[in-house]
This record gives structure tokens, sequence and C-alpha cells, in this order.
């Protein structure tokens, strides 16, 4: 098994990963509502069926 | 979709791998103790608010593509005499480093040949192409040599040599990712690196296989897709505002050469091979890969391999590691991009072309970020090299009592070089991108939408590489 470092060692590599996440939740958050306002407007979000089964 | 949750799952699971691992220790290069104003990992945020505000401001200010039909005009005339005397003299240090490494002592800081190799070639050249163009493609030796046999076969034969084969589509630019892989592979996972003679060696062994391929299919078409070297220091010179044709010199805007690749197969896992390996560079340095390489070696050995075979195949696995968690995020951003316009059914490998020369700013930016400290301290051995290549005592140009000097910047500068050029690569990723998708997604909106997923390919990409350059000196 890997042998894992002190708690400090972890928290300090995960705030490196921080802005990341946190990156990643605001812009799936915004894709969402991205895709509810192109619903409201009339926009269709179905991908079409696609044409000889698998692709 | 399944495919795309089981591919986010493994990249998320390979990154909290190399996160829960012990912080890494050392990266390439002696570098001292810096002594920053804030915390490492803030610089990691600070980067990312720049990309951030970069995104923001491309959306505003940037509604229509610039990039994609890029304008060039003639600053210069070439004397035709140009190209062939480049060709002589790439040929004449091509056979210099090569008899160096044969004939020379076998120390590797003694020996012209490994610091030619490793650090001004790889790392210098690269930097150079970035500035000034593709100059390698006229200092190519293997080019050179082949045009030469070639114009003379042409007159023994009075123009009866066959025409070479058709290049294959499917083969694109994958000759050079493999070989691209495998100068990474002697660089970070040979035993024998250190060894001038067998640099020299496999040297000749390179220039054998370009001259098999140019044979096949032609110099220009294998030096524009199969010479490794040569397509590498072909995309970093397409960054360059300088472009080299034999017309004379043109001027571009800087990265509008970049518009331009023929996105061949091949061509993403290239760009993915040298970021990736870049990357196993940094993490092979630290604490984290000194257990998992230790558990690797185990394993090999259990299967029956021997201690040098064992490290080797280790160290194998995880470069091809870091080629793999890199491809994986970059497809990831590509799926993400996909999903934001559903009625536009591009395959994903198109797309995945379509941006990949967003990627060559990045490639440039990890190799000269990762390798800085390497070309500014081991490069200066080059000094006394050139006055005494064999490591034979000679002293030519009367510098070989000239020391490596580890204080002309300091490790704080450093820092600030590593952080200023990952941003400023991704930057440029970024605007790439952004151009891109005007044109592929036709409006603007749209295409803001569909680099949301490239932003953050873009983030991942900077923290990673703060992440595994802060490991220089813990």
């Amino acid at each position: 098994m890997l042998t894992l470092a002190h708690a400090g060692h972890w928290a300090i590599n995960l705030l490196y990963v921080a802005p990341l996440l946190i990156a990643v939740g605001v812009l799936g958050f915004q894709s969402m509502k991205d895709r509810r306002q192109l619903r409201r407007e009339g926009g269709d979000v179905r991908r079409p069926p696609a044409e000889g089964g698998q692709t | 979709m399944h495919r795309r949750r089981l591919l986010a799952l493994l990249v998320v699971a390979a990154g909290l791998m190399l996160v829960a691992a012990p912080e890494a220790a050392l990266a390439h290069g002696i570098v001292g103790r810096e002594d920053l104003p804030i915390p490492k990992w803030l610089f990691g945020w600070a980067a990312t608010v720049v990309l951030v505000v970069s995104f923001v401001g491309l959306a505003v200010l940037w509604p229509k593509p610039r990039m994609e039909r890029p304008a060039q005009r003639r600053i210069a005339r070439l004397p035709g005499v140009l190209d062939p005397l480049a060709g002589a003299i790439g040929v004449a240090l091509f056979a210099f480093v090569v008899y160096a490494g044969l004939a020379g002592d076998q120390t590797a800081t003694n020996n012209l040949a490994p610091t030619f190799i490793f650090v001004l070639f790889w790392v210098g050249l690269a930097v150079v192409s970035a500035i000034f163009g593709n100059v390698f493609r006229a200092l190519n030796p293997w080019r050179a040599i082949a045009r030469v046999v070639a114009w003379v076969a042409d007159r023994a034969s009075r123009g009866g040599l066959p025409s070479p084969m058709p290049y294959p589509a499917w083969l694109g630019r994958w000759p050079a990712a493999i070989g691209i892989l495998a100068f990474a592979w002697v660089e970070l996972a040979y035993a024998g690196r250190d060894d001038p003679s067998n640099l020299a060696v496999l040297a000749l062994v390179y220039a054998a296989v370009q001259f098999a391929g140019m044979s096949l299919y032609g110099i220009e078409r294998w030096d524009r897709y199969g010479d490794a070297f040569g397509v590498y220091f072909g995309l970093l010179g397409r960054i360059s505002p300088l472009r080299w044709a034999r017309d004379g010199l043109y001027l571009r805007r800087p990265l509008s050469g970049l518009t331009t690749i023929n996105v061949v197969p091949g061509t993403v896992a290239l760009l993915c091979v040298i970021i990736g390996t870049t990357s196993f560079d940094g993490f092979s340095g630290g604490e984290a890969w000194g257990e998992i390489v230790g558990q690797l070696t185990e394993l090999w050995r259990s299967i029956g391999f021997g201690q040098g075979t064992a490290l080797q195949l280790a160290s194998t696995v995880g470069l091809i590691a870091g080629v793999l968690i890199v491809a994986g995020l970059y497809r990831l951003g590509v799926l993400g991009m996909q999903s934001v316009d559903p009625r536009n059914c591009t395959p994903t490998n198109e797309l995945a072309g379509r941006f990949a020369h967003s990627l060559v700013p990045i490639g440039l930016a990890y190799v000269f970020a990762h390798y800085f400290s390497l070309l500014a301290y081991e490069g200066q051995r080059a000094a006394y090299l050139i006055s005494d290549p064999l490591g034979s005592g000679a002293n030519v140009f009367g510098t070989n009592a000239v020391t490596v000097d580890y204080t002309w910047i300091s490790a704080t500068q450093i820092w600030y070089v590593w952080v200023a050029v990952l941003v400023i690569g991704h930057v440029a990723g970024l605007v790439l991108a952004h151009d891109r998708a005007l044109v592929s997604f036709g409006d603007s909106r749209t295409a803001t939408r569909s680099q949301y997923w490239m932003l953050a390919v873009m983030i991942a990409f900077t923290s990673l590489g703060l992440w595994l350059l802060s490991a220089a000196n813990s």
C-alpha cells in the first residue's frame, strides 16, 4: 500500500486542487443554467438520433 | 454517456491519487530555497484568477475570429546559400556530438554529448524555435544528408530514381509521437542515459530510422510528419512571429502559425506525450514516486526481472501513465465542449483535433518551465565543454576553467519565471481555443459556453504544473 504522508501534506496538496474544483463547480452550474435558458428559448437541446445505430 | 463518466472517474481518481501522495521533493536542476511573500499554493489560486479573467475578457472583447486566416508579410529575402550552409552546420554539429560521445571521457559532465542533447538541443532549441521560428528545419542534419544523397543519386541515375511511396494517412504524426516518447524514455527511464557513448549510438540509430523513413516516403513529407524532432520543433516554431520559407523570411502575428496546423492522426497524441512526459519528469523526482516506484519495481522483480530492468519498467509505467492522464484530461475538456451544443454532432476525435493547436503553447510552457533551471544552470556547462568537448583537458577557446554559477539567478526568481511561463502558456492556449471555437460553433455565445470545459482543462494543467514545480524545493 502507498504510504500516505501527514495530514499537513494532504492539506497543502488539496489547496492546489481547490481552484480547479471550485471552477468545475461554478462552470457546471453555469452550464446547467445555460441549458435551461436554451430550453426556455425554444432551442432543441436533445441530441438528434444517431443514424445507423452506433457511431 | 457511460464512457464519459468512466473517463471522468478515471481521471479524477488518478488526480486524487497524486494529491493524496506525499508532497514531492525534487524536480530538475539544483534550486535553492525561495523567499516568497505568499505560500506557493496561493500562486495556483492567482493563476486561476488570471485564467478566469482572461476567459471573461475573451468572451467580451473577442467576438470574431482573428487568428484563423493568418496574414504575413515578407520582411527579408534569404540568400539561396543559407539553406545548404545551415544544413552543413547541422551535419557538422551532429557528427561532432556523436564523435564526442564515442571518443570522449565517459563521465557525463565532462562530455559534450549529454549536455548538448538534453539541455541545449531538447530545451534550448525549443525556446529558440518559439522565438525565432523553425530554425531546426534548416539545421536538421539527417534532412541535409538525405537531400545531398538524393541529389547525387538523382544525377547518377540521370533522373531515374523511383518516386517515394505515398505517405499513409493513418500514420500521420504517430512516428513523431513515438519518437518523442522514446526520447523521453531515454531521458527519464533508461539506466544508461548518463553514458555518452550510449547516447551517441542512440543518435546514430535515430538517424538511420530517419534515413529509412525519408527514402520510403520522401524527405519533406517525412520531415513534416515522421521525424520526431523535426515535428516537435516545427510545432513550437509556429508560435513564433517569424516564418522561414525558401523565398524569404515572413512576419506574422505570434501564435497565428498554429491555426494552420494540418491535424493528422497522432497530432493530439504527440502533444499529450510532450506534456505528459514532462509532468512525469517532475513527479518522478518526488517522494510520492519514490513510494510508488519501489512497489512497482518489486512487482516486476516478482515476475522475474532483475533490479535494473524492473526499475526501468517501473519508470516506463509511470511515463505512460503521465501521458494517459494528460490525454484523459484533454479528452474530458473536449467531451464537455461537445455536450454544450447537442445540435453540433461533430465526432469527438475531430473536435479534439480541431482544438489540438491550443495544446502547443501549453507544451512549450511545460517544457520551458520545467527545464528552466536545468537550462539556467546545466546550460552553463556549454561554456567549458566547447573548449574541452571530449573531457581530454583541451582548451580550444580558453574557457575550460569556467564553472557553473549557481547564484546568478535566485530560487525566488526561478519560481516567478515558472509561474509566469505557465500562466502565459495557458492564456495563449485559451486565446487559440476561443478563436477556434468562434469558427467551429458559429456564434460568440455558444463558442464561449463551449470553452467552459477548456477553461477547466487549462486550470487543471496550470494547477498540475504549479504543483509539480512547487515540489522542486519543498
